[in-house]
């Protein structure tokens, strides 16, 4: 008789023969087999006629579930096209697409220990809640210091992939939010790791830029149904409009950030380097702890771009935009964590940041959404999936400039209201950006843009 | 373990290692330095005592050396929020304000809320903003600092640098004297897997399941935790694959306790006995001074490529005889120890408690001839002398019957008995009794070996001319003369030949050998 069990993230298999999928494993004398090939090998001992004795499973009790999920058309099809590719595969759908309601409806179909894995905690929280308001059940979760397993439960990624030796036998749905996350060299392990037969991925992004998702295949499924933004713009989504303010220093503030930013580039200059990707300046962030010349050009840099982030005509500039927009609910995003406390100490709003305590973020938030707060200045916290609906006006304060897809990410936070279009506005220091072009000609530029000067 | 970040490392041709901190002088002057820092600022915010850490990085060295030892300080350190104010509460009352007056974008408005928040409190508007955000880490007060020496930071630096390494290792060698038991108890524990095989020693290689079937990072982190453990005993090779992740290579990493010991030490206590059972046997046993030398937690013994490691081993003369001491068990339990016990071939003998038997100890009687001991409150040593003294004489007796059948002849003009059974592996006793009772031909038998007849006759004769020539002979010279014949145990050969040795003390130079009357020439 053929015995399967499940080993730390992997199964074992003990008897006379080996099956298709395993190895066998000198340490154990046993074969071992990749956890995700599970329903695979059940499958090849079946039509074997093998018989065999399965210990695998280990799944929390089912919990009745009541599904109050109305799809819309869309939506509808999604789902239909995944249950067609046998319960596997992604939905490529934009941002507030309601993606959720899709898989919650998935859920409710299929009746099975469901783990929903996320990127973050705060859409922990999110899904828990739409788990209780949808299908009336309490979703148990893993991350972020609470570790309960129920039918339904919610795990970050992270989560996932530290804790799959425990976890991965319990479920027999996944359900991998923002899916494109999956395909890292460790988290594709949560894929790998875990039993479950039934897999969907759900994202508004799925390509990479490392072209890493093209092993979401094997993992998940394929791409089974893909809708982009201009199609449900208008209709779904709510469209705003997108500006940028330029403004300029003062002139102490110039000062520092020009002879800081020398420093900087007389150092490259003279080396022969160029930072033109990511991976140049992580190799150059190398040289610093080598070469403290280098150091010390990494600190002016830095000391420059904080003059750039931090600086007073910006804050005026935020502080009158704010008074145009004194009724309106509002965002404010910064990447700079010091410079969201310095804006919620100035403003006396509430922050949110890694660092805020987990009760008051939940607190601020639901505030926010409530209407009891009208704005919130935050870091990168929100901007990945978390739903903060009703959002009219945005700001973006950043040093020298936002990459489109984050302003992109951004924008979709926003909901117009009455009619009105939201509206995004990026405050940028611009005569930061080269410090080699001349000063008048600086100047000039300035006032072609929106001549915004500090009083 | 550091943030990877703090990694510092050399790497060259696929070989990678930590850039230790040597225990120079200039090195121990940062650590204390640091510590003084720490020191200092008690009773003020991590945010004051990093800028000052900051400065020290800034002064030439590698800055993530110095991060790395405060980063080691921050965890000798409790960091506690200020309490007067929980600012929490503190700031959601603000922000409420902030809803109920408007959003204050000028000064004036601002300190209004304020002066509101801080009257409705109680406290001066200075307060709230001192406690506004009083809660973030690095508004921390450091409250306690448990110092160190500078040397001790280093080493905790220097064993803390080679785990953030290991957390990207797919594999991990090792070889170690000892701590065995908790090493393999770790291992099982962070649910890793070992292998153990001989290779110039006892080696082990740990991974995990799912290395089976890729490289991973999966177990670096288990296996940096499972490195103070191996590095605890004084002598140990550790060897690692490391994944690098910058450049996606497969580098080599090494460490050896001779090379890095100065460096690299790890501060698990000593050895504990498990039980006091195990404790009270080994006192007892070693009161009794059998000539059975009690080693604690030997050298594992291979069973495939699994082991089994006694709790002790008992030596007497190349024999070796292990024993277990199993205190709680069930019947399942002990039967499968039995059974993988069965696998291996070595003199084994197990203590089982009885008064913890949870199944009936009549199931066990037909597992008897496994040498099972039972005790109650401590081990009964009689019945464990018995079996050593059987195993003893049964192996002796073994060793006779194969000694008896050695055609050996020998050729040299002392043979020794302790390395003749060295070299053919059995008990000095065995090959003393062996050629007691037979000698080999043209060979006199000694308390310690066997000597050549012609040999001793010649060195006879030197020592008679010598004796003859001055009346006298000290031992020393004698010595020589056996020497130069190759025979080492100059004293039993002399006496042999039937003169008699006069010591006065203990040195050689003064003893005398003296020709007895009744000894003719």
């Amino acid at each position: 008789m053929i015995h399967l069990w499940f080993d730390k993230g992997t199964l074992l298999l003990k008897g006379e023969i080996g099956t298709p999928y395993g190895k066998w494993d000198p340490r154990v004398g046993c074969y071992r087999i990749k956890a995700m090939h599970y329903c695979d090998v059940l499958s090849y001992l079946e039509e074997s006629r093998i018989p065999y004795q399965d210990e695998v499973q280990k799944l929390p009790p089912l919990e009745p579930l009541k599904c109050s999920v109305e799809l819309r058309p869309y939506q509808k099809e999604a789902l239909s096209k995944w249950r067609h590719a046998r319960m596997r595969g992604v939905l490529v759908l934009p941002t507030a697409a309601g993606k959720t309601f899709i898989a919650l409806k998935a859920i409710s179909l299929l009746k099975s220990q469901t783990l929903i894995v996320v990127p973050t905690l705060d859409l922990i929280d999110q899904w828990r809640r739409r788990v209780m308001e949808c299908l009336s059940v309490e979703a148990g979760a893993v991350g972020g210091g609470e570790n309960t397993v129920r039918m339904v439960t919610v795990s970050t990624y992270d989560s996932a992939y530290l804790q799959a030796e425990l976890l991965g036998n319990k479920f027999m749905f996944i359900v991998f939010d923002e899916v494109h996350h999956l395909a890292s060299p460790s988290y594709m392990q949560i894929a790998e790791m875990y039993i479950a037969p039934y897999r969907m991925g759900l994202t508004a992004t799925y390509e990479r830029s490392d072209e890493r998702h093209a092993l979401l295949p094997q993992l998940v499924g394929d791409p089974v149904y893909t809708v982009n933004v201009e199609e449900l713009a208008g209709k779904h989504l709510s469209p705003y409009t997108y500006e940028k303010i330029y403004v300029r220093l003062t002139p102490e503030e110039q000062q520092t950030y020009d002879s800081q930013m020398a420093v900087f580039k007389s150092y490259l200059q003279e080396k022969g380097i160029v930072l033109k990707s990511a991976e140049d300046f992580q190799k150059f962030i190398m040289i610093t702890g080598r070469d403290r010349r280098a150091r010390e050009a990494f600190l002016a840099r830095n000391r420059a771009l904080k003059v750039a982030l931090n600086s007073d005509a910006k804050l005026n500039l935020l502080a009158d935009q704010l008074e145009v927009h004194k009724d309106e609910r509002t965002l404010i995003f910064t990447l700079h964590n010091d410079l969201v406390y310095t804006i919620s100490r100035k403003f006396l709003i509430p922050a949110v940041t890694y660092q805020t305590p987990k009760e008051e973020r939940h607190e601020i938030l639901e505030n926010f959404r409530s209407g009891e707060y009208r704005a919130i200045v935050t870091s990168q916290v929100l901007d990945e999936g978390v739903d903060v609906p009703e959002a009219s006006v945005g700001f973006i304060l950043s040093g020298t400039g936002s990459t489109r897809e984050y302003v992109q990410r951004l924008g979709r936070l926003l909901r117009k209201v009455e009619g009105k279009q939201a509206r995004l506005v990026e405050m940028v220091s611009k005569e930061t950006a080269e410090v080699t072009i001349s000063r008048r000609r600086r100047q000039k530029r300035t006032s072609e843009a929106l001549n915004y000067a500090p009083k | 373990m550091l943030p990877s970040e703090l990694l510092v490392v050399w790497k060259r041709k696929g070989v990678i290692w930590p850039r230790y901190a040597r225990l120079s002088s200039d090195n121990l002057e940062i650590a204390s330095g640091l510590i003084e820092v720490y020191k200092q600022h008690i009773g003020e915010k991590k945010r004051v005592l990093k800028e000052f850490v900051g400065e020290l990085e800034d002064r030439g060295h590698d800055y993530r050396f110095v991060r790395g030892l405060s980063f080691l300080l921050d965890r000798n350190s409790v960091f506690k929020c200020n309490d007067r104010v929980n600012p929490v509460d503190l700031r959601r009352k603000t922000f409420q304000a902030t809803e109920k007056f408007g959003l204050p974008t000028k000064p004036e408005q601002r300190s209004q809320i304020i002066e509101k928040i801080a009257s409705e409190l109680k406290i001066t508007p200075e307060m709230v903003e001192e406690f506004f955000y009083a809660d973030l880490d690095s508004e921390s007060i450091l409250e306690k600092f448990d110092p160190l020496s500078p040397q001790e930071l280093l080493e905790k630096y220097n064993l803390s640098l080679t785990q953030t390494l290991l957390f990207d290792s797919t594999e991990l060698n090792f070889t170690t004297a000892g701590n065995w038991q908790k090493i393999f108890y770790t291992v099982k524990k962070l649910g890793l897997i070992y292998e153990a095989y001989k290779d110039d020693g006892f080696w082990v290689k740990i991974d995990g399941p799912a290395s089976l079937f890729k490289l991973t990072r999966r177990y670096g982190t288990a296996i940096a935790k499972l490195l103070p453990f191996i590095v605890a005993n004084p002598e140990w090779t550790v060897e690692a694959k490391i994944l690098w992740k910058y450049t996606n290579e497969i580098c080599d990493f090494k460490i050896e306790s001779w090379k890095h010991h100065a460096v690299l030490r790890s501060y698990l206590p000593p050895i504990s006995y498990d039980s006091i059972v195990e404790e009270n046997f080994a006192a007892r046993f070693e009161a009794l001074e059998s000539g059975w030398r009690l080693r604690r937690e030997p050298e594992p013994v291979l069973a495939g490529k699994q082991v089994i490691i006694p709790d002790f081993s008992l030596e007497r003369e190349g024999i070796k005889v292990y024993m277990e001491i199993v205190g709680f068990w069930t019947m399942e339990y002990l039967l499968r120890k039995i059974e993988k016990l069965k696998k291996i071939d070595v003199n084994m003998f197990v203590a089982v408690n009885e008064t913890l038997a949870c199944e009936k100890l009549a199931n066990l009687e037909k597992h008897a001839r496994l040498n099972i001991i039972y005790y109650r409150d401590r081990i009964p040593l009689a019945p464990i002398l018995r079996y050593l003294k059987g195993a003893f004489q049964g192996i002796q007796a073994e060793q006779a019957g194969f000694l008896k059948n050695l055609p050996v002849i020998f050729t040299e003009p002392f043979v020794k008995f302790e390395e003749f059974a060295a070299r053919i592996g059995v008990s000095v006793d065995a090959v003393r009794a062996a050629l007691t009772e037979k000698t080999p031909p043209g060979y006199i038998l000694l308390p310690n070996g066997l000597v050549k007849k012609d040999k001793l006759e010649q060195i006879g004769k030197k020592v008679e001319e010598q004796i003859n020539r001055s009346g006298r002979l000290p031992l020393s010279e004698s010595i020589k003369i056996a020497e130069t014949e190759g025979v080492e145990d100059a004293a039993s050969a002399i006496e042999a030949l039937g003169y008699r040795i006069v010591w006065h003390g203990i040195s050689t130079e003064k003893a005398e050998v003296i020709k007895p009357k009744n000894k003719g020439n």
